[in-house]
């Protein structure tokens, strides 16, 4: 084939096109999400959060706080736990009836489907805020909310873990005349043991993570303190609670890797698969689970009395007909755009923050830095962004590109360390600077991962943007927690079934997405 | 009786044939083998003997059961009485051998029972004895991905062994073997099946293996029966028929006789043990 005579590379004119539509688009975002870099060094914020920072030394140690502290953190545990029991409860029945495994015909069973979806489509922290308006303020609501919203999370994933493995053990099986149960439990459980039981424990360790958050609306633990806390400006306390919190979420971390290692042991020559380990471990869970619901003394007898009944029933029903006037749904509307540019700009922001941190050696103070912004939900990030950049999108767009920075550059590292090195090797021995061997040799095979991760998290981080509002960080939560306020739940019920429509919306783009991509 | 299928047919969703028109019946505790063509119909045969699918007309009967109109409480009873043997067994890899093996009374045990078996197996002496027949006392509680792939299918043959059906099914059981394990595990079949005087029903990819070991074979031709002989009467001239699409080598067990030293004498003894 003959070159062209031009010295123009083909491919610039589709590139500087597509240069020119990404920042079209990206405009109108910086705008609605109110990005000024400004407000970080107004005089005013820079004061305030000067201040608050400035308090974060000496952390309190007073014996009392200490006492309150120690109360906090073992009800967080325990709400997680609790809720996560509750969850499994929830979840057993919902995945067997929702799972097409171990069935010799498929099924549709449209109505558990869409009772799934609605209850891990409304983030927990939204179910969080409505159950207290119904139990009262403590950790009743935050419990109930996690059984629901992971419930319904755990039934879908376990229902696809049972429907992935081979089939045929439990065909077999059923053809041989055993029941449905019975197939899936010789037939298909010891297939999926390990992935269900790993994901769990995985579930189980975002629920302390959540349980925390939940305290900001009320549902006891940690995140009350640090709500109370960071409503005085009391730094010295904020710090305290801040320290506590990331190290239970390393120890979670640990705990859940050295379970995940556990089941991977075979088991030992002897008539009963199970030994003083699991007996053990099985023992020590009934104990907890139960410690857990004893200690947080929640009244589930009352829940379900007459009396909580039509109050409840009352409550649900203030709810309807949901406020469909064109000027609320414009507002909504709004609400839904300003969450979308929250969650655009803020991740396109963790990249580059995640890219700038994944590189640097020698690695070990930026792994820390990263498990750090990692380990700080990015709601406990908003509450401290609000203070440095004022109320509004901003403060949102950083609190989500915080944390998701911690999350991007751990898996960037991780991904640059997965990449063939003899590219780079070559570059490096032809004489290249390191940025140049960088640019040419590793990002080029790493791109797409990379961008498989950033989509990821854009994906997460849209549910996320959606409540980031109720502490003041903009977008469709802060509606809804004005408007919960204000006792207007039909207006409420209409922000609720927005942000259940968002996060449906999000589910079918990208399970399209990557049926596209394979 | 057996089974007795009455111009029974098959048509799959995407309306191709799988059987037409089969009438064929079956004594108790006979030995048959059904021999053709890959895609003549045979797993389809097999698969309807055992209930996986339904006829799409004709009549089905199979131990004394009606197959249409099964409520589903009186199909699992039947299928409790349906022993199968796979190509692959269909065992999970992390789960135990002793397990694998009681599993084949699931449909026959109350329910209670199948879900203590998990914790503590129920029937170690019961596992160990079926175990016993296919030499694999040892493993009984090893992991089955611990197996190797010839040791794993003989664990499927304890599971069926330990079922004790009444109508013991196989499809293609031993294709994935070696010649003198296959000779082996289908002597082991036949001796089970015949000790416990249940009906044996096994499509074969090996004529030799048919021709030496069952006493009837089924010849199964584009979902048709091409013949139906005791294994006397089955002559070269029929079976070359039969195979007509797949050239003029007829499938035996030993592929390669020529390349293997000792075939000739492995074929003789085979035919000296059935």
């Amino acid at each position: 084939m003959l070159l062209k005579s031009t010295a123009r590379d083909p491919a610039f004119r589709g590139r500087l096109n597509a240069a020119i539509i990404v920042l079209l688009v990206l405009w109108p975002l910086l705008q609605t999400a109110e990005v000024k870099p400004g407000a970080l060094f107004d005089a005013g914020n820079l004061t305030v959060i000067g201040n608050f920072l400035a308090a974060f030394l000496p952390p309190e140690t007073g014996s009392e706080f200490l006492g309150y502290l120690g109360k906090a953190t073992l009800e967080t545990l325990a709400i997680a736990t609790a809720g996560l029991a509750l969850a499994f409860l929830l979840a057993v029945p919902m995945g067997y009836l929702v799972s097409g495994a171990g069935r010799e015909h498929p099924t549709l069973n449209p109505l558990s489907r869409s009772l799934l979806t609605i209850l891990r489509g409304i983030p927990e922290l939204v179910w969080a805020l409505v159950l207290v308006r119904v139990f009262g303020l403590g950790p009743a609501a935050g419990v109930l909310a996690l059984g629901l919203t992971y419930g319904g999370m755990l039934a879908k994933v376990y229902a696809e873990i049972l429907e992935s493995v081979d089939a045929t053990p439990a065909r077999a099986l059923r053809q041989n005349g055993a029941s449905r149960p019975l197939a899936m439990l010789y037939g298909l459980l010891p297939q999926a043991s390990k992935e269900l039981a790993s994901y769990t424990v995985y579930r189980w360790e975002c629920a302390i993570r959540a349980s925390v958050v939940m305290g900001f609306v009320g549902a006891g633990g940690l995140g009350q303190l640090m709500d109370q806390a960071m409503k005085m400006l009391n730094g010295g306390e904020a710090a305290t609670i801040l320290f506590v919190f990331m190290l239970l979420v390393f120890a979670a971390d640990g705990f859940s890797g050295w379970l995940r290692r556990a089941l991977d042991t075979p088991p030992a020559h002897r008539s009963s698969p199970f030994g003083w380990r699991s007996g053990g471990f099985m023992l020590a869970l009934l104990l907890s689970v139960s410690a857990s619901f004893h200690m947080l003394d929640i009244g589930f007898g009352a829940l379900f009395s007459l009396e909580s009944a039509t109050s409840i029933s009352q409550f649900v029903a203030s709810f309807f007909p949901p406020d469909l006037s064109a000027e609320w749904l414009a507002k909504v509307a709004k609400g839904i755009w300003e969450t979308l540019a929250i969650s655009i700009v803020g991740t396109l922001l963790a990249a580059v923050l995640g890219l700038l941190l994944a590189l640097p050696k020698p690695r070990a103070p930026f792994t820390l830095l990263l498990n750090t912004l990692r380990s700080v939900p990015e709601l406990v990030w908003a509450t401290i962004t609000v203070l440095a950049v004022g109320l509004g999108p901003f403060a949102g767009v950083l609190a989500l590109a915080l944390h998701t920075a911690g999350v991007l550059g751990r898996l960037y590292g991780e991904a640059f360390a997965n990449t063939p090195p003899t590219a780079a090797r070559a570059l490096r021995q032809a004489g290249a600077p390191a940025v140049v061997v960088f640019l040419y040799g590793t990002l080029p095979g790493a791109a797409p991962q990379l961008v498989a991760y950033t989509l990821y998290r854009w994906e997460m981080n849209i549910r996320m943007a959606a409540i980031l509002g109720f502490v003041g960080a903009g977008g469709l939560g802060q509606h809804l927690y004005f408007e919960l306020s204000l006792f207007h739940y039909a207006q409420a019920s209409t922000v609720i079934i927005a942000m259940l429509a968002l996060s449906i919306a999000v589910d079918q783009v990208s399970a399209g997405l990557r049926r596209w991509m394979q | 009786m057996s089974f007795l299928l009455d111009g029974v047919a098959l048509t799959h969703a995407n309306g191709f044939t799988a059987l037409a028109e089969i009438t064929l019946q079956a004594e108790r505790g006979e030995r048959i083998a059904l021999i053709g063509p890959s895609g003549a119909g045979k797993t389809s045969l097999i698969s309807l003997l055992g209930t996986a699918l339904a006829p799409t007309t004709g009549r089905a009967t199979v131990l004394d059961t009606a197959l249409d109109k099964l409520s589903p409480s009186q199909r699992k009873a039947l299928r409790c009485r349906i022993g199968t043997v796979h190509q692959a067994p269909p065992i999970p890899g992390r789960q135990r051998v002793v397990t694998a093996v009681l599993a084949g009374r699931l449909g026959q045990w109350p329910a209670w029972k199948s879900l203590v078996s998990l914790i503590h197996p129920v029937d170690i002496p019961g596992a160990r004895r079926a175990l016993e027949r296919v030499d694999l006392d040892d493993k009984l509680f090893a992991r089955c991905d611990q197996l190797s792939g010839g040791q794993l299918q003989r664990v499927g043959i304890a599971r069926a062994i330990y079922q004790q059906a009444d109508l013991l099914l196989a499809d293609e059981p031993v294709s994935a073997l070696d010649p003198a394990l296959a000779l082996a595990t289908i002597n082991l079949l036949i001796d089970d099946a015949g000790q416990r005087g249940a009906t044996l029903v096994a499509s074969l990819h090996a004529v030799d293996l048919a021709l030496s070991c069952f006493s009837r074979i089924v010849g199964v031709k584009a979902g048709g029966i091409h013949f139906d002989l005791p294994a006397g009467e089955v002559t070269t001239a029929l079976l070359h028929e039969l195979y007509a699409s797949e050239g003029e080598e007829l499938p035996v067990l030993a592929h390669e006789p020529r390349s293997i030293p000792g075939a000739a004498a492995q074929t003789a003894a085979l035919a000296a043990c059935c």
